[in-house]
Formats: structure tokens, sequence, C-alpha cells
């Protein structure tokens, strides 16, 4: 054991060094998306689909949902993108589960594993895919603004 | 003996749909659709074989999405640089 405890200081550096920049990554993530409108600015990257073809994808607005929702404008989010909200339903969720399962050694079934789960996920997003796309009342609501 | 499941990466890949690249994140989300349907009828070496595509289809979504942010962001620091070099914003 006391071998190894110079590749074990190595190891826990190298994660510590790893961990400091995510953190950093998402600081900064965080802090520009706090300040900054997408809406307002054209140096962040656009949807290419949308870019080629004027199509809105199913992750078009999520940038500026991520906005609105660091501003604390929650209608906002969700006149954006409505699918931000089920992703974000569904990472918590996630996170929960394993969390509780994990630490407080739970053991409760985490429907992401769920055999029809996928598929249910897919044509929902299909179809708001779709949807968002039809240029109509009541379908225009689902397109970014 | 009972095989725990596969991790079928559902979470990552719907990540990957709204943030960046829909073509990985769905392709991701039908290798994790069957992750659960492949494991539900006992097949476990088929659902960790799509867990594995999985995961690889959410890396290399994912390493798209913060490649291209960054080149994004360098190229329009680029043209920023050389407007600002040639005078572009001395009226202000």
């Amino acid at each position: 054991m006391e071998r190894f405890s110079f590749l074990h200081t190595k190891v826990v550096s190298l994660m510590t060094f790893k961990h400091v920049a995510i953190f950093l990554l998402l600081l900064g993530i965080v802090l520009l998306y706090l300040n900054i409108n997408p809406n307002e600015v054209d140096f962040l990257p656009k949807c290419p689909l949308y870019f080629t073809t004027g199509l809105y994808c199913p992750g078009c607005g999520s940038q500026r949902a991520t906005h609105q929702l660091l501003n604390l404008n929650f209608l906002g989010v969700v006149q954006q993108n409505l699918l931000y909200v089920l992703g974000f339903v569904i990472f918590t969720y996630h996170i929960v589960i394993l969390g509780l399962n994990r630490f407080l050694n739970k053991t409760y079934y985490n429907y992401i594993y769920h055999p029809k789960t996928p598929i249910a996920l897919l044509l929902v997003i299909i179809a708001f895919w779709i949807f968002r796309n039809i240029p109509t009342y009541p379908f225009n609501l689902l397109a970014p603004q | 003996m009972e095989q725990p499941q596969p991790k079928n990466y559902l979470v990552e890949a719907i990540l990957i749909t709204i943030f960046c690249c829909q073509p990985f994140g769905i392709v991701g989300i039908v290798f994790s659709s069957q992750v659960n349907s492949k494991y539900a009828v006992g097949d476990y070496e088929g659902a960790l074989q799509a867990s594995k595509e999985a995961k690889k289809w959410t890396k290399w979504g994912f390493i798209t999405g913060l490649v291209a942010g960054i080149l994004f962001l360098l190229i329009y620091g680029a043209i920023f640089f050389f407007a600002y070099q040639s005078g572009e914003f001395n009226d202000f």
C-alpha cells in the first residue's frame, strides 16, 4: 500500500485538476449566459439546421432558455423551448434517484431504465420537432422567439 | 446470477439533443432504448453492446458541441481582433 501512495497522490491531483477545470468551465458558462442575452449578440454558436434550412430543431432556443432560466424568468424558458423544461425535469429526477440510492442506500426504481421510457421520449421529441415548425397558431407558440 | 442493467446514457443523450447535436443525441436515445429493451428480455450481451454504442454517440455529440462552441468563439474573436487592428473602432 505504501508503495502506491505516490501513484495515489498523482491520481488525486489529476482528479482535482479535472474537477477544477470543469468547475471553471461551468462557472464561465453560467456567467456568460447570465449576463448575455443570445438574442442581442451574434458571437454565440447558431443552430446549423436553422442556419441552413430555416427549420427549427428540437434544441433551438435552448441558449436563450438558459439565459432566461439564469435570470429566473421561468415564463421566458417555456416560451423559448418547452423541451428544455422536460430535459431539466428528467435530469433532476435522474440525479435525485441516483443520489438517494447511492448515499441513503434506498432502492427506488429509476424509470430511466424502463423499456418504454426512451421510445416515449423519442416520440415526444420528434412530435415537438414537427409541431414547432408549423407556422400557425397554436403551434407557433412552440417556436423560439 | 442476476446481472445489473448496463448504463443506458438516456439522460446524457437527451441533454445532447437539447443543447447541441440532434443527430448524435437521437441515435444515442435509440441505442439507450435498445439497452432497456434487450435487458428486459434477458439479452445481457446485447444490452451491453447497445450501452457501449450509446456511450460512443453521446460522447461524440458532446465533443462536437464543445469543439463547435470553441471554434465559434475563436472565429468571432479573430474577426473582432482584426477589425480592431484595422481601426474599425477608432470612431468610438
